[in-house]
């Protein structure tokens, strides 16, 4: 799944590590999930989406095999 | 609560010390005796300084993380983040595949060298219960998700 975290974090200014502390996650899984080595949970999709304040669909993108 | 927890990691480490330090005493006053009191001292430093090094360790860290709240946050997102979890539970299950090869080559090279039937008959109980401890979790985890 591709997504497009760290542009949109790069848009607001924000820091891996900002980002990690404001979702509750480690900088490491900030950076797995920009590099598309971890696929989130629901949950932190949802989070995700929340507080950049867009739908999941606009971050992450799903792409059938 | 944060202090009722490192004053009980506190008492542990302490009673961890003294039973440690029983078991040397024993063992310099004691020795040459026979049976359970033979080894008895050996016991009770493995079981005092297996007591003392986790208790004292868990009191610095409370000590520590009580004094650092910052890095009481850090702690708490490192164990609750969804990553860190997933890795632990993947490298547990890789673990746990290991384990259970190494323990039924352990129970052949026993056989094979003709050892006791207790000793042989106890892996093979061992590794019984941790087959069936995870057919047991399979189905809770089934009725669960």
């Amino acid at each position: 799944m591709r997504n497009r975290l760290e542009e949109i974090r790069k848009q607001k200014g924000l820091t891996q590590e900002e980002l990690a502390e404001a979702l509750g996650v480690s900088r490491q899984t900030i950076n797995s999930l920009e590099n598309g080595r971890y696929n989130p949970s629901i949950v932190l999709a949802f989070r995700i989406a929340r507080f950049f304040g867009m739908s999941i669909e606009e971050i992450f993108v799903f792409e059938e095999e | 609560m944060k202090s009722e927890g490192t004053a009980k990691y506190v008492a542990f480490s302490v009673l961890g010390f003294l039973v440690m330090a029983a078991g040397f005493l024993l063992a310099i006053f004691l020795p040459g005796t026979d049976g359970f009191l033979r080894i008895l001292p050996y016991i009770c430093i493995g079981a005092g300084a297996g007591a003392f090094g986790g208790n004292f360790g868990n009191a610095v860290r409370e000590h520590i993380i009580k004094k650092n709240p910052g890095i009481a946050r850090k702690i708490e997102i490192e164990t609750n983040d969804e990553r860190n979890m997933a890795i632990t539970g993947r490298a547990k299950a890789k673990a746990y595949e290991i384990m259970q090869v190494l323990l039924w080559v352990l129970t052949i090279v026993f056989a094979l060298l003709q050892a006791d039937l207790y000793v042989i008959l106890s892996l093979v109980a061992v590794n019984l219960i941790v087959i069936f401890s995870m057919l047991y979790y399979i189905d809770k985890y089934n009725k669960e998700m």
